[in-house]
């Protein structure tokens, strides 16, 4: 923008390959954490919402503790009720390819399922 | 992030503490009234300490909200206006009010502390700060207390003066002692801060704002930049809570009416109230304006601005006095609305009270908002100004200018409230609409001013006007919380300002930024991620899922269709291997492995063994037996016979009949009848066909009998021919082939040791009979080199050159071995063609038939090769013109000691003498002795059996001739012994050399003895019971006991057979010499 600043700026466009968002430590942190918090547990539709806010959570904080540098994080964690019903649930990213990515993992027992998907975005 | 929350809790802060403003203030002032019954509170509170925290909290926040008010009464009394000392005076009561209370209420404080120390934790550096302009400000508290102290006791007497009613009430408070106002005012220092504390309690979340409210106090504004929006929030806010208020009030309304009865009396009690605070101010004047001194910088900076702006802001001044008045309404409505409140019977509890009590007072406030008012403004505007010098800046001034100008103005208006409160309410709601419409003058001027600023500036603009409105409304009320919302404003829209400079830069670096990468960066659209794809389940599964593993029990129900029957094989088949053959060519035809396999094969080959020997046994045996019982009964039947033929035969020793009545047999002509020169008792007989219809179909077939004749009761054998049979004979050696040559010119075999399962049987009355078929022919089989004409002799060729002349008569197979079946057979057909045969056994039979051997029988082992083929026919010498006519071959014979020579039987009367090889030996004919040549059929040859070399020819012509081999003319020839009649058969005898038997057409038998009588015979016998047809010589010269005989063959088919008596059967001594000598003679 000022005189001396019109030097073409070096962007970071593409992640160091070690902080770059990998799927399968993603997925297992998603699968600990599911497993964590969720085996041995049984459908209640009170606590699901809180339940499902605070798994989002701790899966953020484990994703984090691994290091990907410059990456947003999105957390999606729902959490339903098994009783036989045919569920279809997919998701849609517009992104760079290139850089981005994501985990989902699944939990099922006898009373529910729950589907986490996390989503990596990184930051230019 | 933080600065989200910050706004957050400066709202929720807003809305609460407002009413805690609202409270505070009116419970400022109503304090001054209900100090007696707050007295009785507090006596109560210390009566009861279970009593509500929540009142105890209120007195002392409106206590402290009181407290803080009083500051900055003061000081804005002292810089400005010296007309309100009066106040001071007050406040100095109250204080020490304050401390007294403070010190009573110790053990409150003590929990308030302790609730503190659990937040200091948090707000560890807000305590820091507040607790430095805490006290930073107690320090002046004090001073000023100091001062007004000394003042009081100066004053006082003027003050008793003038307070009325009010101040008689304030005496008796006075009474208690100046020490317990000094305690309260120390207390109220104290709950000064303490207030703060409780907000904190109250609302933990609002530390942030708390903080920064102490701030700006201590005038440490970081965070200005919010203020704006706070200011912006809070009046969005307010206006929404008025409304709520409203309507949760909605009902209380009528209760107004009611209240308005108390309300006038509080107006009354608040005109009195600001009387005696003007007048206090008044007199507090010179304090104030000493102290304003102290701080030079400040206040003259402020004066100056204030003067700088009064001229410019006059005008809007009016306006704005409007303006405030109007805003005076609804903080009246909220006052009744929470005065209606008390009157609500469920609610009445200590906060409805204190609210009563408030709202009694809210009308107080509402005329003492102006010295509020001037207070909150004045104050903080000094510290700030203190703190931050280089802060103050066009928007500071124009807050401070605009706040004096109301102070002014409300002054003015709190002096007409003085005069008559109830009028002024009532010119207020005049005023409304008017007053509404003046705001909107003013919004549109102050957007208008905004927009020259800029468009960051006009909405800060704005939002100035109105959070200063805003202010003024929350001051009226609170007292405290609106000095300080206006600070934020003044600072927020700077800083702001400034932010959103930053926040353009960052946002347009942002954008360049976004631009530059998004020509790096390609972004599209991922593929759907399935997350999760749970299909339904189904009902069953849904069922089993829910009660199939719970404490049910799935139970089965049959419904017929799968009703089916089954049956299952439990016991084990027994199943063994068994063989078996058909036909058996042993005694042993079937067997099985699993029968002690090794045993049984042991047993087998012993078993075989046996039976083959105990065969063998039988077979001889048997025989033997036979035999014997034959002749048993032969010898009972010919001594009859005997008897009976001794007349008739007078060779004869004895006559034995071959039982020919069977039925196959019957009204057949028994055409010739053939001994085995081996086995000489076994004789072959041939049936022509009959022509008469018989029971048995074989009418048109030739059969032929194999008989052994000491057993004449029944053939050995019977062998059956489509066709007529001419000739046949015996194999050499062993008799267990028949050879036979047909009128239709084949040569066929039978072998007689087949088994009889290979050949028909045929049941025939009570007796099985086998028919043989022939095992061999050359029924156009061999067309190329067959015979094309009837076969007229067949004759074995002898193996070898001597057989010995006496070969070894045996009636058991002695000869077996030797006998081998590898010989030469010849066929002489009418034509004179003479076919040599080479007979051969095949190893093995095959019962399915041959393929290449296409007259050979299926299951037949014996063949014939063609060998080769001899024409006969020669003619006879050049010198006979008359024999043109090539000889017609009767008769085959072969010369038993060189099986070279043949001899051939022609219809020319002559005999042919040939070779196999070609040979052309001396003499080539055998003529008779009579010269020229007749044309009289040869009908029989034979050769001497004893070895000499003379042959005997028969003619047709009746005569017999004696031939030399080496000699063309006969020895010896005999033409009228026969009478004339054809001789039909010569034979000579097997047991005397010099003996032989004529047979003539007659059935004359002629013996002849050369050596007795060579001119005739030596007897002739007459058969005369019927014609005979064929006639045999049997005997064995080798046995001792030599039997021999004449078998004779009868028209009617009858077989006799004639034995020789002792005469006729043994030779003489020296016979053979005699008959040598006598050869040697006639040559």
């Amino acid at each position: 923008m000022e005189g001396p600043d019109t030097v073409e700026n070096t962007y970071t466009i593409r992640p160091n390959y070690q902080h770059k968002f990998k799927a399968g430590v993603v997925k297992e942190c998603i699968r600990e954490v599911l497993r964590e918090e969720l085996s041995g547990k049984q459908y209640n539709p009170e606590e699901v919402t809180t339940m499902s806010r605070s798994l989002a959570d701790s899966i953020k904080e484990r994703i984090k503790e691994v290091g990907f540098d410059r990456y947003k994080l999105v957390v999606q964690v729902v959490i339903g009720e098994q009783r036989g019903e045919g569920v279809k649930m997919a998701a849609r990213c517009f992104w760079d390819a290139d850089t981005d990515s994501y985990a989902q993992d699944i939990f099922m027992n006898d009373s529910l399922f729950c589907v986490a998907a996390a989503f990596g975005c990184f930051y230019y | 992030m933080h600065m989200e929350k910050e706004l957050k809790m400066e709202d929720t802060w807003k809305t609460r503490d407002l009413e805690k403003h609202l409270r505070g203030g009116v419970y400022d002032e109503d304090n001054i009234r209900k100090k007696d019954r707050r007295r009785r509170d507090e006596d109560g509170r210390k009566g009861r300490s279970g009593e509500s925290v929540e009142r105890r909290h209120r007195d002392r926040d409106s206590e402290a909200y009181r407290e803080r008010d009083k500051y900055r009464e003061r000081d804005s009394t002292r810089e400005r206006t010296k007309h309100r000392d009066s106040d001071k005076d007050r406040d100095h009561d109250r204080r020490r009010e304050g401390t007294r209370e403070r010190t009573m209420d110790s053990g409150e404080r003590d929990r308030e502390r302790r609730r503190e120390r659990e937040r200091a934790g948090d707000s560890s550096r807000d305590w820091d700060i507040d607790r430095g302009s805490r006290d930073r400000r107690h320090e002046r508290a004090e001073k000023e207390n100091r001062e007004r102290e000394r003042e009081r006791e100066k004053r006082r007497a003027e003050r008793d003066q003038e307070r009325g009613t009010d101040r008689d009430r304030r005496r008796e408070e006075g009474r208690e002692g100046e020490r317990e106002r000094d305690r309260e005012r120390a207390r109220e220092r104290e709950k000064d801060r303490d207030r703060e504390k409780e907000r904190d309690y109250e609302r933990r979340r609002d530390k942030d704002r708390h903080r920064e409210r102490e701030q700006g106090h201590s005038s440490k504004h970081l965070k200005e930049t919010d203020r704006y929006n706070d200011g912006l929030r809070e009046e969005y806010l307010e206006s929404k809570r008025e409304k709520e208020r409203r309507e949760r009030h909605s009902d209380r309304e009528y209760y107004r009416q009611k209240e308005d009865k108390e309300y006038r009396e509080h107006r009354r009690r608040e005109k009195e109230e600001r009387e005696r605070r003007h007048r206090e101010r008044e007199e507090h004047h010179p304090g104030e304006s000493r102290r304003h001194d102290g701080k030079p910088q400040d206040s003259e900076r402020e004066h100056r601005h204030r003067e700088h702006k009064e001229s410019e802001h006059h005008l809007s001044g009016e306006v704005e006095s409007r303006e405030r008045r109007s805003h005076s309404k609804p903080r009246e409505r909220r006052h009744r609305e929470e005065g209606d409140l008390e009157n609500g019977p469920a609610e009445v509890t200590s906060a409805n009270i204190l609210r009563l009590g408030r709202d009694r007072e809210g009308r107080e406030t509402k005329e003492k908002k102006v010295e509020n008012e001037e207070d909150e403004t004045e104050k903080p505007a000094a510290e700030d100004h203190r703190d931050e010098e280089g802060a103050d800046d066009y928007e500071e001034d124009f807050e401070d200018y605009e706040e004096d100008f109301e102070e002014l103005d409300e002054s003015d208006g709190a002096g007409d409230d003085k005069e008559d409160g109830a009028e002024e309410e009532k010119k207020e709601e005049e005023l409304s609409p008017q007053k509404r419409r003046e705001i909107e003058e003013i919004r549109r001027a102050m957007d208008a001013e905004n927009e020259r600023v800029g468009s960051g500036e006009r909405w800060r603009g704005v939002e100035e006007v109105e959070v200063s409105k805003r202010d003024h409304v929350h001051r009226a009320h609170s007292g405290v919380s609106p000095s300080k919302s206006i600070q934020h404003g003044k600072f927020i829209d700077f800083v702001a300002a400034k932010q959103r400079e930053v926040s353009k830069k960052a946002s347009s670096k942002q954008k360049k930024r976004s631009a530059e990468l998004l020509r790096l960066i390609d972004l599209d659209f991922s593929v759907s991620f399935s997350l999760l794809d749970l299909p339904p389940v189904n009902e069953y599964d849904m069922y089993i899922k829910n009660f199939g593993t719970t404490n049910t029990k799935q139970a089965y129900v049959q419904c017929n269709e799968d009703n089916t029957d089954r049956e299952t094989q439990t016991e084990e088949i027994e199943e063994s291997d068994k063989w078996t053959q058909h036909p058996g060519d042993s005694n042993v035809v079937c067997g099985g492995p699993k029968l002690t396999n090794e045993a049984s094969v042991e047993s087998m080959t012993k078993m075989s063994f046996d039976s083959q020997r105990l065969a063998a046994f039988l077979h001889s045996a048997s025989q033997v037996v036979a035999v014997l019982l034959e002749e048993d009964r032969a010898e009972k039947h010919s001594l009859r016979q005997l008897k009976s033929q001794v007349d008739s035969l007078s060779f004869s020793d004895g006559c034995l009949e071959l039982n020919t009545k069977l039925p196959f047999l019957h009204g057949r002509e028994v055409s010739l009848i053939s001994f085995s020169q081996v086995q000489r008792q076994t004789m072959l007989s041939v049936h022509s066909p009959t022509t008469k219809p018989s029971a048995v179909r074989l009418d048109s077939q030739t059969i032929l009998c194999i008989w052994n004749i000491w057993e004449p009761s029944c053939p050995q054998k019977v062998l059956v021919y489509e066709s007529e049979v001419l000739c046949c004979c015996f194999s050499p050696g062993k008799a267990t082939l028949v050879f036979a040559g047909t009128a239709v010119g084949s040569v066929v075999v039978w072998d007689l040791r087949e088994h009889s399962s290979l050949h028909y049987t045929l049941k025939i009355g009570d007796h099985d009979w086998t028919l043989r078929y022939p095992t061999f022919s050359t029924d156009a089989v061999l067309a190329a080199s067959s015979h094309f004409s009837s076969v007229r002799s067949v004759e074995p060729v002898p193996a070898n050159v001597t057989e010995g002349l006496r070969p070894e008569f045996s009636l058991l197979p002695a000869h077996e071995g030797v006998s081998g079946l590898s010989f030469q057979l010849a066929s002489l057909d009418e034509s004179g063609v003479l076919n040599l045969w080479v007979v051969v056994e095949l190893p093995k039979a095959n019962q399915a038939g041959s393929q290449t051997d296409l007259g050979l029988k299926p299951g037949g082992k014996v063949k014939l090769l063609h060998s080769s083929s001899i024409t006969t026919n020669e003619r006879l010498s050049k010198r006979e013109a008359v024999k043109t006519v090539p000889l017609r071959a009767l008769l085959l014979k072969f010369l038993p000691s060189d099986s070279n020579h043949f001899f051939i039987g022609t219809d020319m009367g002559v005999v042919t003498h040939g070779t196999r090889h070609g040979l052309n030996i001396p003499p080539k004919f055998y003529r008779p002795q009579l010269a020229g040549l007749r044309p009289v059929h040869v009908t029989s040859v034979d050769i001497s059996p004893f070895g000499e070399p003379v042959f005997l020819v028969g003619c047709a012509d009746g005569s017999v001739r004696m031939h030399s081999l080496r000699k063309e003319q006969p020895l010896m020839e005999w033409t009228g012994s026969t009478n004339g009649e054809p001789v039909v058969s010569v034979q000579w005898a097997l047991t005397r050399p010099a003996m032989f038997c004529v047979l003539d057409a007659t059935s004359n038998i002629h013996i002849w003895d050369l050596l007795e009588k060579d001119y005739e015979p030596m007897t002739t016998e007459k058969i005369r019971s019927d014609r005979v047809t064929a006639m045999a010589v049997f005997g064995d010269p080798a046995k001792q006991n030599m039997f021999s005989g004449i078998s004779l063959a009868v028209q009617s088919g009858k077989i006799e057979m004639q034995y020789f008596n002792k005469k006729w059967a043994v030779p003489t001594p020296a016979e053979l010499e005699n008959l040598q000598n006598m050869l040697h003679e006639a040559f």
